[in-house]
């Protein structure tokens, strides 16, 4: 169809239009907003040739125009349909008057709607006949009728497809969004001309849904096509605004558009309608109003007020529940689960994903098969011989430099890396021959600069920018020569260095850790709660076997407890708070070595083999005799105190006093079980004391003191004894009498030191939040200074057989690491921190003080200001 | 949305509840509840007389608990849903019933039923014995620690033996006669050197064993008369040595040594094979006459407790975590752990198998909970037993119809086990 044929088209409706038929018109226009798109109707005339049956309604131009606009959908279709016209094949996809097509419509067709189609079926071709012989009344006599038949239908109809109901109310929809979608795009608020004037190749942007309802609009023919067209129309208008329409989702009951509601304050209305009526306020009530409303209404909490149209809105659930929801902080969709599984696709382990959640396309895998042709075809060509391959030719230089520039390596001197000189700055506006006056100085910048004379480098420029007329006018400048000898001097003088830039990532710095997982067992969870103690538990001991507990407790008991279940055993009395506790490491003896303030107490605590309890109690009933003098020094520090085995005491458990003329902080077994240490922080020369309970003897090793000793520590296989005063650690040979080493802590004050089973390795925790570990066999500083806590360490200890070690803060936490030691010498120790664990409650700023594993499982204990022992599993 | 449809086939072995095995068609996310009300559904249409109580089902797929909608049940476990899944379903198991709860003086640490006796230990070194009415008939001293086990030797009405293994490291043998109510020790069995754990007694009731904090393993005779008169007249010299009251000393038959720590549950499962559970995370099955080993089995945590099952021949051992692990001691290779049962919150300290029923067992913990557990069903037990203020420590299911637990809260309680009808 080319452009002939639509000037043929146009001027026929032109013709048309001026015909007398405008009766006919003016029936149709009744119900003015309704889309009459003329083309429709026109074709058969065209097609009959028949000039006079064109029914036309368009005298009109102007309602012409509005049908237009309104109902873009329907104008596309009318395009499309315009441009089918001409050909007799085309227009039977369109009005349906093929056989096979008039099936579907009937298929397609409503019931009420039956009748109609089957009645144009048959009229299909008839009546295109007859149309076009007959006269115009009987075509108008028929069309009102169906109009008005049609008008009613589609008024009682709610939503626009009324009219065409089809099968399936999901097509039905799929078809009318696709309309509209359609129509969107293709809105043409033209002429007549332009409508009938569209070309076939439009035509196949349509969509065959949209194809289906013309057709069942178009089956009827000729003067029954109007009424149909103007019912389709009519529902198309409906369909817009009714369902949910993505093109403009405004509210458009007001047509005021998107202005600040408050301009109509003073008006009685608040709008427009559609119909350009105005859209009147609803009378506003007194608080009287509002307030019996808010009593009566159930539904005063969720009404609101539209501000387009001043009507009352009650919201509806599913309104008023999002509503709730936004308040309440919550995800407006009720349906999304916030608690999905969790999908690690983006974390500080897991980086593989990409930032983009889409996958590559697919043409990014594939080989281009378009680029594999084009080669394929230049190989073939150069197999041919079609094509020759260019040969690159060695290009000769032309021309060079005669000297090289500051940026070329030398390479007639020889020298290696040679570094360029550094460029100079380039020229500025300021030095410009004509500068901008802004750069020109005034008098007072002139009076600064020539101030600066004596300090010309602080000077912001070294010369005065001058403006001259022309570049002609410039003359020589007279420190050149200075600043090139300057520029030399500098280049001569001052060493350039090349500047290495790191690439290292920060990441790299961190070191390789296996994952804690890997590292198991090691204790994870609170397990148990021995409960009983009414104050601050201080110290904790496990029996070797591990089968019982022993705890220190500021209310002033031992208590013995059955670890697996929690059990107190036993309360033992001890006069005193107790600072320290000790199970003897000897499995042949039954003993507890307890510090009491200024007390020992050497107690029998009576669980585990019965057996080893009466040899224990046999072995302490009577002191053996003291066959060696006692130095006067001991003697005033330290006297041993039988207790008579009839006494209440003994009953308690209590077997040997041990008193010492200062409070004891400390009491430490040797591993074998027959020697124990005191230690007095106060007691000057004699703070620490070493007992011997099969001879019921003490000595005291260190004739003056060192400083403040905290603490001291046997070697579990070696002899040799550690004492850490306030900052450092003492190494001393117990064979040799001598000190072998002294470990620098570097750090204020010592709380805690505990010794790796293997005994190459201590553990040094410090009041001021460090733990130190040093490894006796590297130097006399610590290997790894560990800063896990946020408060003072308040104690240390290693694990017997699994290679961990936990520390306990006054910030309420435990934490446990994996420390592993390797026979190699060569390897390095292992650290890792595992596992924090707060679950003690702080008293007073303290919180845990004691830590202990358990001899042979991988089970930690604390002892809490809070009165209780934890076992953690 | 188009909702997903899985084919699913019900099918069953009891015959009283079956229905013809023709596939339906459900929706994906289908649940228990779902189900239940479909084949109740079913069940009432294949009645002829339409009569029809609705019975509540558990749904089986792949042999183990439906607890989530179908899909996600069958996609937790990789299976494609297509083709036709079968659906077995049996009949919910009946919530027990708490019916008693006896008090005691202190912790109830061991307990055990038989007939219509419940046997406590206390951790103030007393037993009790109480009817299954709850009458208590004798609190029994003799010993001297805790006790931590208990065991029934025999019962013939008339005369009843028992054994308690406490931590003063012996186990007594006593005779109770049931009619005077009197009760006497006949034996006290020494020769550990540290406190007991857990008594065993055989199938057959002539042995019993004992486990210890010696690490130890102890195998005793457990007759009344004969065998120790015999045993006396052979080495009567030796035997009468430490004569203790009335009660005579009775000394292991066998010492099995080879656990590092604490023997922590002896049983027997055959007349002549022992399954011994210990801190040292091994159980380990032992051969009663000659003392051997005869296999191993390496856990990861220390073994508080186990049980071993005639009905299903699997170990269920409660260590020292939350979890309840299920162990096939006949198996050699693979892994070791057959299903672990997560539910509890803390140790779990005792199981115990159903006597009468291969999937059923009982747990206590010290999350103050029993729980009832099919071994079909890891992820959520069948009922949660509750009714303990604190830890518990021991529980039994020797009588089918008593689950009993003993605790912290120094009571005993006792819950009515239901069977399902159909048994």
């Amino acid at each position: 169809m080319g452009v002939e044929d639509r000037d043929r088209k146009t001027s026929n409706s032109l013709k048309i239009t001026e015909d007398g038929n405008s009766s006919e018109f003016t029936t149709k226009k009744q119900p003015s907003k309704r889309k009459l798109s003329v083309e429709k109707v026109k074709v058969p005339d065209i097609e009959d040739k028949d000039p006079d049956h064109e029914v036309n309604f368009d005298k009109d131009e102007n309602l012409f125009g509005t049908f237009e606009n309104e109902n873009d959908s329907s104008d596309e279709d009318g395009d499309d349909q315009a441009s089918n016209f001409d050909s007799g094949s085309e227009d039977e996809p369109i009005f349906g008057t093929s056989d096979g097509e008039s099936e579907d419509l009937s298929f397609e067709d409503d019931s009420e709607d039956a009748n109609e189609s089957h009645s144009e079926n048959d009229e299909t071709k008839p009546n295109g006949v007859e149309s076009s012989s007959k006269a115009d009344d009987n075509k108008l006599k028929r069309f009102s009728k169906r109009f008005q038949n049609v008008t009613s239908i589609s008024n009682k109809q709610d939503s626009g497809d009324g009219q065409f109901k089809t099968m399936d109310s999901n097509s039905k929809k799929a078809k009318s969004k696709k309309r509209k979608s359609t129509g969107g795009r293709f809105v043409k608020p033209d002429t007549e001309s332009v409508l009938c004037g569209e070309t076939e190749k439009e035509k196949s942007d349509e969509s065959e849904d949209e194809q289906d309802t013309e057709r069942g609009v178009g089956e009827v023919k000729d003067d029954d096509v109007m009424p149909n067209k103007i019912v389709l129309e009519k529902k198309k208008e409906y369909d817009e605004y009714e369902e949910d329409d993505t093109s403009d989702e405004e509210d458009i009951r007001n047509t005021v558009g998107n202005i600040p509601m408050n301009w109509y304050d003073d008006y009685p209305h608040v709008g427009y309608d559609w119909e350009g009526k105005k859209i009147i306020k609803p009378p506003k009530g007194d608080e009287l109003d509002n307030f019996l409303k808010k009593m009566e209404d159930p539904n005063f909490w969720r009404t609101v007020k539209d501000p387009q149209t001043g009507q009352d809105v009650i919201l509806c659930d599913a309104d008023a529940e999002l509503i709730q929801r936004l308040q309440n902080h919550k995800i407006p969709d009720s349906d999304f689960n916030e608690y999905g599984p969790w999908i690690e696709w983006f974390s500080s382990e897991v980086m593989k994903t990409p930032l983009r959640k889409f996958p590559d396309q697919k043409r990014s895998f594939i080989p281009s098969k378009d680029e594999a042709r084009q080669v394929g075809r230049i190989v073939h060509a150069i197999k041919m011989g079609w094509i020759k391959p260019r040969v690159e030719k060695p290009k000769e230089p032309q021309f060079y430099m005669l000297w090289e520039g500051d940026d070329t390596a030398e390479h007639l001197r020889r020298i290696h890396n040679h570094i360029p000189a550094p460029k100079r700055n380039p020229p500025n506006h300021a030095e410009s021959y004509n500068p901008p006056p802004e750069y020109l100085f005034d008098e007072k910048e002139l009076k600064q600069w020539k101030n600066m004379k004596r300090t010309p480098s602080q000077r912001k420029v070294h010369f005065i920018p001058k403006k001259y007329a022309s570049l002609r006018e410039v003359p020589f400048y007279d420190r050149y020569v200075q600043e090139r000898f300057m520029r030399c001097l500098d280049l001569y003088l001052c060493p350039r260095a090349i500047k290495m830039r790191l690439l290292i990532q920060p990441e790299d710095l961190v070191p390789k850790l296996p994952s804690p997982k890997d590292l198991q067992p090691f204790p994870t969870t609170l397990a148990l709660v021995y409960k009983g103690h009414t104050n601050m538990v201080r110290c904790i001991t496990v029996e070797p076997k591990g089968q019982y507990l022993a705890s220190g407790s500021d209310d002033l008991t031992v208590k013995i407890w059955e670890v697996a279940t929690g059990r107190c055993i036993r309360t033992i009395p001890a006069g005193g708070i107790v600072r320290s506790i000790s199970w003897c490491p000897n499995t042949a003896l039954s003993l507890l070595a307890v510090a009491a303030d200024r007390k020992l107490l050497l107690i029998n605590p009576e669980v585990g083999d019965s057996l080893v309890v009466k040899k224990t109690d046999a072995l302490l009933e009577e002191a053996p005799e003291q066959d060696v003098l006692l130095p006067e020094k001991v003697k005033a520090a330290v006297q041993w105190e039988q207790v008579s085995a009839k006494g209440d005491e003994w009953k308690k458990g209590i077997r040997v006093v041990i008193n010492h003329f200062k409070e004891i902080k400390q009491v430490t077994w040797h591993g074998r079980g027959d020697y124990f240490a005191t230690v007095m922080p106060e007691g000057q020369s004699r703070s620490v004391v070493i007992h011997q309970v099969s001879k019921r003897r003490s000595q005291i090793p260190f004739n003056r003191a060192k400083g403040l000793v905290q603490c001291v520590l046997f070697h579990p296989i070696r002899p040799i004894f550690f004492v850490a005063t306030q900052k450092n650690v003492r190494v001393y040979d117990l064979v040799k009498q001598e000190i072998v080493k002294k470990l620098l802590s570097n750090s204020k004050w010592i709380s805690s030191i505990a010794i790796h089973p293997g005994g190459d390795n201590i553990l040094v925790g410090t009041y001021d939040r460090k733990i130190l570990w040093f490894d006796l066999d590297l130097s006399t500083k610590p290997y790894q200074t560990l800063r896990f806590h946020g408060h003072a360490v308040r104690g240390v200890a290693y694990h017997k057989r699994y290679p961990l070690f936990a520390s306990s803060s006054d910030e309420n936490c435990v934490i446990v690491s994996h420390g592993m030691v390797y026979n190699d010498l060569l390897q390095n120790p292992l650290i890792v921190p595992l596992k924090r664990m707060s679950y003690h409650e702080p008293v007073n700023d303290f919180s845990v003080f004691e830590v202990l594993f358990h001899p042979s499982q991988p089970w930690l204990f604390s002892s809490g200001a809070d009165g209780t022992v934890r076992l953690y599993t | 949305m188009a909702v997903a449809q899985l084919e699913i086939r019900f099918i069953t072995k009891q015959q009283q509840y079956a229905v013809p095995d023709t596939p339906f068609s459900v929706a994906a996310h289908i649940s228990c509840i779902e189900l239940n009300s479909l084949l109740n559904e079913l069940l009432k249409e294949s009645r002829l007389d339409g009569k029809w109580q609705s019975v509540e089902f558990d749904f089986l797929v792949l042999n183990e608990f439906l607890r989530v909608p179908l899909l996600e049940h069958l996609e937790e476990r990789s299976i494609p849903s297509e083709g036709t899944i079968d659906v077995e379903y049996v009949e919910r198991h009946p919530a027990p019933e708490p019916q008693d709860c006896l008090l005691h003086d202190d912790w109830v640490s061991a307990v055990q039923v038989k007939d219509k006796w419940i046997l406590t230990g206390c951790y103030d070194n007393t037993l009790h014995l109480w009817s299954t009415k709850g009458k208590h008939s004798l609190t029994i001293p003799g010993h001297s620690g805790p006790i931590k086990s208990v065991a029934w030797v025999a019962s013939d009405g008339q005369v009843a033996t028992f054994v308690s293994a406490s931590h003063d490291q012996t186990a007594m043998l006593w005779e109770w006669n049931i009619t005077s109510n009197a009760v006497e020790c006949v034996h006290v069995c020494r020769g550990h050197e540290r406190g007991l754990e857990c008594v065993g007694v055989s199938p057959n009731g002539h042995l019993m064993a004992t486990g210890s904090w010696d690490t130890l393993l102890k195998i005793w005779s457990a007759a009344i008369h004969e065998s120790s008169s015999e045993e006396q007249d052979e080495t009567s010299a030796k035997r009468i040595k430490m004569e203790h009251g009335k009660s005579q000393v009775r000394t292991p038959l066998l010492t099995v040594k080879g656990h590092k720590e604490a023997v922590s549950a002896a049983i027997w499962t055959d007349v002549n094979e022992i399954c011994t559970a210990s801190w040292d995370h091994t159980l380990r099955l032992w051969d009663a006459e000659l003392g051997g080993l005869k296999h191993e089995i390496v856990g990861n945590k220390s073994f508080f407790d186990a049980d071993w099952s005639p009905l299903n021949r699997t170990v269920v051992t409660a260590s020292a975590d939350r979890h309840v692990r299920l162990y096939d001691p006949r198996s050699r290779e693979g892994s070791l752990v057959k299903s672990t049962f997560t539910s509890h919150t803390q140790w779990v300290q005792s199981v115990r198998w159903s006597t009468t029923e291969e999937n059923l067992f009982i747990s206590a913990s010290y999350d103050q909970q029993v729980k009832l557990w099919d071994s079909r069903s890891p992820k959520a037990p069948l009922y949660d037993l509750s009714g303990h203020e604190d830890k518990v420590l021991c529980c039994d299911w020797s009588k089918p119809e008593l689950m009993v637990s003993g605790g912290a809260d120094n009571t005993l309680r006792i819950f009515k086990a239901k069977n399902s009808s159909n048994k």
